[in-house]
């Protein structure tokens, strides 16, 4: 019995690292895991952390991300009684939270209930439901009247009991089994090739980079891929890719440079951006919501407003204050406003105005409420139209604009219902091609014990190419796997041409050692061959196909450096035997 | 004279096999082998008939050769490019739409009307159900414009749920186009010079990448010919012949002109022409079968290019290079 070499020990090593890098060991104990906790949230206070897998909510199997969803609308939420005594006098409405926000005490925003109840910005608060706010913080109040639901989650660590909001600040991924990363033609989501106006510096470019990065991460995007590319003109583009998201989103966050203005009498008093807004208020119902869904006579048309309050910085807001120190006073369906309007203008697009209360006139206030509206052929499109473009403004508001326009070039969306598909189909082609190649090994051979090697050995270059993709978080496209499968075609050629020199009865008077280094010096040479040919789709085609080159260059490097050595000393046992 | 056109038929009927063979296999890799590589073959590169003519052959080679060439001008001539373009790299919109019970040329039809563009419907079949999972519509028109047709036959919104969209921009679709034009040059030219490096004597060199040069404009004759459309992707399925074609040829090379000890030149070409047919014959199996089991379009077209090529391939090298390099033995006594 001939002895194992070292190169075939490699390859076993190896062979265990990658079945362990690649299989997930979440994917054994549940589907759906929790991304991450909004720091504060309820279910941060309860005591969740991230990493925890979720088992059930509120008695329900969470098996998978629509029975998460599922779990959570089924939360309800009743409306509280809500009482506010103010120096204007006593505002009664029922909702599930305070529908206002305060600065200080004076009311700064009203939405909702509160405001169809009369409450009205400028307002001094003293107390709401009996509680007065010498003794508590609104903050302490506003979690109080927030209207709460029981929820137990049992994930794999805990059992969780406690009360939570409508957000209940859990967010969650669905586990796959293997940690080999898809990409977007596979998984489903869009992609962008972006140009700016003009040639950019390393420095603007990385600028961009980061603030269409930042961007999309206010926005709520999670898995993004933001990098520069450039073609063989030395052209330079950006390649956005965005798991999950839809072009439209993609398109309205990047191709706008979101460059917003808040003008009065065609004068900028802020712009978006930290500079002039200190804060954004989000998903926080008190200060950011829609509200006011209206629909045209004949109900063909439906609209809703958002509102929602921003902070402005000191300089902004005396700048406010400068400018509405001078305008006279209207009154307009019965109550006092300032003449002239709040203009709300995005990329130079007048998007709302906003009447002036006469109480804001000539004061510096930091607290302003920016509003816009959405429409839709129903209300509940209105509603989500509207939730979209004030979520959209938020960003905006705290981004700021992008440093320069971008044009888009290039959108391809890839819905996840075709990724499946496409990976289903790809694991039966996979296997039938590994089929078909024994098949004619064992024609030609007629030797069991020459093709399942060569099946090990395809099998292994498969492994560790997925091994390497995962380390290097190769995101594997369709045109990789070809590159896969292209790479396993040359690595049987390999084997044959080993097979054949390590047998060939014209070579007697060689020894089997110099009969397989003479294989390796025609193996050597057409891996140089394929190398170099592939060489040029790195930077060719802003790199779009660089993903089949990658794959087959590391397909086949594993092949010629690790299964090919190992497989021939696997060849030397066998022929010893 | 007579005796001349005699031999020149009788030279096709024995090179025949060697083209259709493996046409066959690449469906039926079963049975077709077991005979095949021993009596014809055998007889064939170790016969007389091959010492005496296969000059000839190296004629079918340069053959091939002009007459790829000569299909790709003329195609050039009538279609104003080496290839018919999709949108990828012409620039337009690609839309696919998850519905299989739809009527194809009506469609079709109804979206030229709309758009006034040339537009393609293509559908998305599964292999093993043969249900069509897809339809894709491929235009030169706007996208926008192209979903709002869409829609209007289909009678409802498309979203990122049922279908799937990709927009290409046609100046951005045109520099694609140049650019992978230009990388396949560069990647000629790179595996040229590693076959220089290698066996550093012309003949042999210039005989595998002439083999090599075949292989990728018969491959684009062929597709040419089947009325494909390439898109990006073909086009690095065509980067990747280049490398991938020369293997056969470097080993052939190998033992021929670098292992004077072992035997007649003749025995030393069939010992590769036995290694070589398995390679390829494999490496055909494996992309035939993923040709036809991928719904994948752009897996399709990248294993349809690679078989394309392959298949010159062997003829290229068993006609082509192996009757060069008896030629350069034979002068140079090796």
């Amino acid at each position: 019995m001939a002895k194992i070499t070292w190169r075939i020990w490699l390859l076993i090593f190896l062979l265990i690292v990658s079945a362990i890098v690649i299989i997930n060991p979440a994917s054994f104990t549940g589907n759906v895991q929790i991304k991450s906790i909004v720091p504060n949230s309820s279910s941060a206070n309860a005591g969740i952390t991230s990493g925890e897998i979720l088992h059930e909510i509120n008695g329900q199997k969470i098996n998978s991300m629509a029975d998460y969803s599922n779990a959570i609308s089924s939360l309800t939420f009743e409306e509280n009684p809500i009482t506010v005594k103010t120096t204007n006098g006593t505002f009664e409405y029922k909702s599930t939270s305070v529908d206002f926000n305060l600065d200080n005490r004076t009311i700064t925003i009203v939405l909702g209930k509160a405001q169809q109840a009369g409450l009205k910005q400028g307002m001094i608060v003293e107390q709401v439901n009996e509680m007065s706010l010498d003794n508590y913080s609104f903050q302490e109040i506003k979690n109080k009247l927030e209207s709460k639901a029981k929820i137990t989650v049992k994930t794999d660590k805990n059992e969780y009991t406690f009360l939570t909001t409508e957000s209940t600040g859990i967010v969650v991924s669905s586990i796959d089994i293997t940690r080999i990363k898809t990409g977007l033609d596979l998984q489903g989501g869009a992609r962008a090739l972006v140009q700016p106006e003009r040639p950019l510096t390393d420095q603007e470019m990385s600028n961009l980079i980061e603030t269409v990065r930042y961007r999309l991460n206010v926005y709520g995007l999670t898995d993004i891929n933001v990098r520069d590319v450039s073609d063989l003109q030395g052209n330079k583009y950006v390649m956005v890719e965005l798991a999950g998201a839809t072009p439209i989103e993609l398109q309205d966050l990047i191709a706008k440079q979101g460059k917003f203005e808040a003008k009065i009498a065609n004068q900028t008093v802020f712009v978006g951006g930290h500079n002039d807004i200190t804060f954004v208020c989000r998903n926080d119902a008190s200060c950011a919501r829609i509200e006011q869904c209206t629909e045209t006579q004949d109900g063909s048309q439906s609209a809703c407003r958002f509102q929602f309050e921003v902070h402005l910085s000191e300089a902004a807001a005396e700048k406010h204050a400068a400018m509405t120190a001078n305008l006279s006073e209207n009154m307009s369906q019965g109550k006092s406003y300032l003449n002239e309007t709040l203009d709300l203008y995005l990329d130079d697009k007048l998007v709302d105005s906003l009447l002036i209360s006469s109480d804001l006139k000539g004061k510096v206030t930091t607290s302003v409420a920016v509003s816009g509206s959405g429409t839709g052929k129903t209300k509940a499109e209105a509603y989500d139209a509207a939730t979209t473009s004030m979520k959209k403004l938020q960003t905006i508001l705290i981004t700021g604009s992008l440093p320069f326009k971008l044009e888009i070039l290039k959108l391809d969306s890839i819905s996840p219902s075709l990724g499946q598909e496409f990976t289903r189909n790809i694991l039966i082609a996979g296997i039938a091609v590994f089929i078909g190649v024994c098949v004619v090994i064992y024609i030609r051979y007629k030797k069991l014990k020459l093709v399942i090697p060569i099946l090990i050995t395809m099998v292994s270059e498969l492994l560790l190419t997925l091994l390497v993709a995962v380390l290097i978080r190769w995101n594997l496209d369709l045109a990789s796997i070809a590159g896969i499968l292209a790479a396993i075609g040359t690595g049987v050629d390999d084997q044959i041409v080993m097979i054949d020199e390590s047998s060939a009865a014209s070579s007697k008077q060689y020894s089997i050692k110099e009969r397989i280094k003479r294989a390796f010096f025609i193996i050597f040479t057409a891996y140089a061959t394929v190398v170099v040919s592939l060489l040029p789709l790195w930077w060719a085609g802003a790199g779009l196909l660089r993903g089949f080159a990658v794959t087959t260059l590391i397909g086949i490097s594993v092949g010629v450096f690790i299964t090919r050595p190992a497989f021939a000393d696997i060849l030397k046992m066998i022929t010893k035997d | 004279m007579d005796e001349d056109t005699g031999q020149g038929t009788a030279e096709k009927a024995e090179n025949k096999p060697a083209e259709e063979k493996p046409a066959e296999i690449k469906h039926e890799p079963k049975h077709e082998k077991k005979e095949e590589p021993k009596e014809p073959r055998k007889k064939f590169f170790s016969s007389e008939w091959y010492d005496k003519h296969y000059k000839k052959l190296l004629i079918i080679a340069i053959l091939l050769f002009v007459v790829s060439i000569g299909y790709i001008i003329i195609f050039y001539a009538q279609n104003g490019d080496i290839m018919h373009k999709d949108v990828t790299l012409t620039g337009g919109t690609t839309i696919t739409v998850y519905k299989s019970d739809l009527n194809m040329p009506e469609l079709e039809s109804f979206l030229k009307n709309k758009l006034g563009e040339d537009v393609i419907v293509r559908k998305l079949e599964d292999f093993t159900t043969r249900r069509t999972v897809a339809l894709v519509v491929e235009t030169r028109a706007d996208a926008n414009v192209t979903k709002t047709a869409l829609e209007e036959y289909l009678k409802y919104k498309l979203d990122d749920t049922n279908s799937s969209i990709e927009i290409s921009g046609a100046t951005l679709a045109k520099s694609f186009y140049n650019q992978l034009l230009i990388a396949m040059v560069i990647a000629f030219a790179f595996m040229a010079i590693v076959v220089f490096i290698v066996f550093r004597t012309f003949i042999p060199s210039i005989a595998v990448i002439f083999a090599g040069a075949t292989d990728i404009i018969g491959a684009l004759a062929l597709v040419d010919l089947l009325g494909f459309r390439v898109s990006t992707a073909g086009i690095a399925a065509f980067l990747m012949l280049i490398g991938y074609s020369v293997d056969t040829d470097t080993m052939l090379t190998v033992k021929t002109i670098k292992r004077k000890g072992e035997g007649p030149v003749n025995s030393r070409i069939k010992s590769a022409f036995k290694t070589g047919l398995v390679m390829t014959l494999a490496a055909l199996a494996a992309v035939w079968i993923a040709y036809f089991i991928s719904t994948a379009p752009v897996l399709k077209e990248i294993f349809l290019i690679l078989g394309c090529g392959l298949f010159m391939d062997l003829l290229t090298t068993w006609i082509g290079n192996a009757a060069i390099l008896k030629w350069y033995c034979e002068k140079k006594k090796i």
